[in-house]
C-alpha cells in the first residue's frame, strides 16, 4: 500500500490543540482539560517504558494525539539515522497517533548529532535527498507524515528556490503533507527580508494539513524563535491570513520554554478558534 | 550529493570549533560579521540543548558543584563527548569517566560514584515497565523446585558498589529532603540499590548480603545460588523478609522458572 493511499488518520484531528509538556502532566492525569487534540515531541517518548509513556497512553485514549519529531535530521546528506526511525517506528505502533510529523532541516551527520534545527540550502540535489528521505519514512511507517518550514538565522548562497517552493516541490513528489509555522513564516520574513504573505501564496491551497503558532522574542535585527511566549498580534494577522488561504486546519499553540499555566495555553488556543472560525465560518 | 555533505561537514564543524573557519561566512547570504552574529545563535542552541541534557541527567552533581562550575562543567564534556543521538535523554552516559579524569574535580573523589548513580536513576526513569506478576503460577511447585527460581528484577534496577556512602550523598541532595544535612564520607564502602516502585525512581542504601543476592539474581542465578551468596555474607540473611520487602517495592518482579 502506498503512504498516500494510507487511512487519512489527521480526519480526527480538528480545531486547536497544544503541546502537552511534563509540566501539565498532573491536570492531564486528574482531569479533563478542554483542548481538542494534544501534541508531544516523539524522542521524549522514545524510553521503553516508564512515565512519560504512561502519561500518553493516558491521553491518547481521551484526545487525538499527534507525534512531533525534532531530531530524524531528514536532510542529511548522509541518510536517515535507522535506529532512530526504528524507534519513531516502535513509537508509532504503540501510540497509533493522529498525526506524525517533522521538520524540514538538518541535525546530524557522520556519528555527531547537533540536536538543533539546522537550515538547508533549497537546491535541486537537497530536494532529491529530502524526497528520498520522507518517502522512506512514510514507508517505513506505512503512513503519511507532514513536514515543517523551520525558523531559520542564515540563509545559503547556493539555494536555488525559497524554503516555500522547496516544501511544496517537496509535499508534490512525496506525497507528505505540510505543517504550515505561521510563527516560522513571520520570524524568517523578519530575518531574511522576504514579504510573509507572498510566502503563504507559494504554499499550494490543498498541502496544508496542521499549522502551527507559538511566540519568539527580538534579539537586535532578528527574531528568535523560542516558543516562549504568547502569540504576538502580526502572527495572529498571518495566521488569519492562512486560514482564509487554506481552510479549516486543525491548528496547535506550542510552548517549550517558560511554560506557563496551562489556562494560558488553552487561553491561546480558544484565540486561535476565534479567528479560524470567523474566517471559515 | 558532495556539496550538501560538504556544507553540512563545514556548518557542523562551525557549530563545535569556538568561530567559524574564515572562509566559511561565504556559505551564506550576508556580511561576514553578520553572518559570525547569526551563525552564534546556532552554537549557542546546539550547546544549550547539551548542557540542559547534562543538567536533566545529574542534578545532584549540580547542587555539589553549584551552578556556575556545573555549567563549565557539561560544557567541558560535550567538547570531549559531543552528542551522537537524536533522544538527549541518552546523552551524558559518560560522565562519570569525564569526572574521574578531570582535574579540578579531583578534590571531591566521591564526584564519578555519584554520577554513576545518577546515570542509572536517570536511565531508571526510561526504563520497561514490567509484567504484572501472576503467583499462581508458581504454586503447585516443591520447596526443592523453588530453589531453581530465577528471580526477575524490575528492568530499571541497578545495584552500585561504592567506597562512599553513595546513597546517603543522592538522599541528602534531594528537593524532598528535609533531614539533617550531613554526609559521613568514612563510611563506606556501601552498596546502593537503584529501584523504581511504579514510576517514581528511587535510591537506597543495602548492605553485604543483599547486594550479593540482587547481584547473583541480576546476574540471572536461581533462589539457591543467590542465596549461598548472601547466606555467605551474612549467615543470618532472612529469604522470605527480604522477599517480601523486595516484591512491595518492586525490585524483584517475577520469577522465572528453571530454563524458561
Amino acid at each position: 500500500m502506498s503512504p498516500l493511499n494510507a487511512p487519512e488518520s489527521s480526519a480526527a484531528v480538528r480545531g486547536v490543540g497544544i503541546g502537552l509538556r511534563a509540566a501539565h502532566y498532573r491536570e492531564f492525569l486528574d482531569s479533563r482539560p478542554r483542548a481538542d487534540w494534544l501534541e508531544v515531541h516523539s524522542e521524549n517518548y522514545f524510553g521503553d517504558g516508564g512515565y512519560d509513556l504512561h502519561v500518553l497512553e493516558h491521553v491518547r485514549g481521551r484526545y487525538p494525539v499527534s507525534l512531533h519529531g525534532v531530531a530524524l535530521s531528514l536532510g542529511s546528506a548522509d541518510g536517515v539515522r535507522q535506529g532512530h526511525l526504528a524507534k519513531l517506528k516502535r513509537l508509532v505502533d504503540r501510540i497509533e497517533p493522529a498525526l506524525v510529523s517533522e521538520h524540514l532541516c538538518w541535525a546530524a551527520l557522520g556519528p555527531r548529532h547537533f540536536n538543533d534545527l539546522l537550515p538547508l540550502p533549497y537546491t535541486r540535489a537537497a530536494l532529491d535527498q529530502v524526497v528520498a528521505h520522507v518517502t522512506l519514512v512514510q514507508e517505513t511507517l506505512r503512513r503519511r507524515i507532514l513536514i515543517e518550514n523551520v525558523s531559520s538565522y542564515l540563509q545559503f548562497r547556493a539555494s536555488e528556490m525559497s524554503e516555500f517552493a522547496f516544501l511544496a516541490e517537496l509535499a508534490k513528489r512525496s506525497g507528505c503533507s505540510i505543517l504550515l509555522d505561521v510563527n516560522n513564516v513571520f520570524v524568517n520574513s523578519v530575518n531574511h527580508g522576504f514579504d510573509p504573505v507572498k510566502a503563504l501564496h507559494e504554499i499550494p491551497e490543498g498541502a496544508v494539513g496542521e499549522i502551527h503558532l507559538a511566540g519568539h522574542c527580538a534579539a537586535g535585527d532578528m527574531l528568535i524563535d523560542d516558543h516562549g511566549s504568547r502569540v504576538v498580534p502580526p502572527v495572529w494577522k498571518l495566521y488569519q491570513k492562512a486560514c482564509r488561504r487554506f481552510g479549516s486546519i486543525p491548528t496547535l499553540i506550542e510552548w517549550d520554554t517558560s511554560i506557563p499555566p496551562l489556562e494560558v495555553l488553552l487561553d491561546e488556543a480558544a484565540m486561535a478558534a476565534r479567528i479560524s472560525q470567523a474566517e471559515y465560518a | 550529493m558532495r556539496e550538501l555533505a560538504s556544507l553540512q561537514a563545514r556548518f557542523g564543524a562551525g557549530l563545535d570549533a569556538q568561530d567559524l573557519d574564515a572562509d566559511a561566512p561565504e556559505m551564506f547570504i550576508g556580511e561576514a560579521a553578520h553572518v559570525r552574529n547569526r551563525f552564534g545563535i546556532y552554537r549557542g542552541n546546539t550547546l544549550a540543548n547539551a548542557t540542559r541534557a547534562i543538567e536533566a541527567a545529574y542534578p545532584v552533581i549540580a547542587k555539589i558543584v553549584g551552578a556556575d562550575f556545573f555549567s563549565g562543567l557539561a560544557r567541558q564534556y560535550r567538547s570531549r563527548f559531543p552528542s551522537q543521538n537524536g533522544d538527549l535523554n541518552e546523552y551524558g552516559e559518560s560522565f562519570a569517566a569525564f569526572l574521574a579524569e578531570f582535574p579540578p574535580a579531583g578534590e571531591m573523589p566521591y564526584l564519578a560514584d555519584v554520577a554513576r548513580l545518577e546515570w542509572q536513576v536517570h536511565r531508571a526513569h526510561y526504563a520497561a515497565d514490567p509484567a504484572p506478576f501472576d503467583p499462581a503460577r508458581l504454586a503447585a511447585l516443591s520447596p526443592e523446585q523453588q530453589l531453581q527460581l530465577r528471580p526477575r528484577l524490575h528492568p530499571a534496577c541497578r545495584v552500585l558498589h561504592s567506597a562512599y556512602p553513595l546513597a546517603r550523598l543522592w538522599e541528602v541532595h534531594q528537593d524532598t529532603f528535609s533531614g539533617e544535612f550531613e554526609v559521613d564520607l568514612s563510611r563506606g564502602p556501601t552498596h546502593a540499590l537503584v529501584f523504581r516502585p511504579r514510576f517514581r525512581v528511587d535510591v537506597a542504601q543495602i548492605g553485604d548480603a543483599e547486594a550479593a543476592f540482587l547481584g547473583a539474581a541480576l546476574d540471572g542465578e536461581t533462589l539457591e545460588t543467590a542465596l549461598t551468596a548472601a547466606q555467605s555474607r551474612d549467615a543470618s540473611f532472612d529469604l522470605g523478609r527480604s522477599l517480601g520487602g523486595w516484591f512491595g517495592t518492586s525490585v524483584i518482579v517475577d520469577f522465572k522458572l528453571n530454563g524458561g
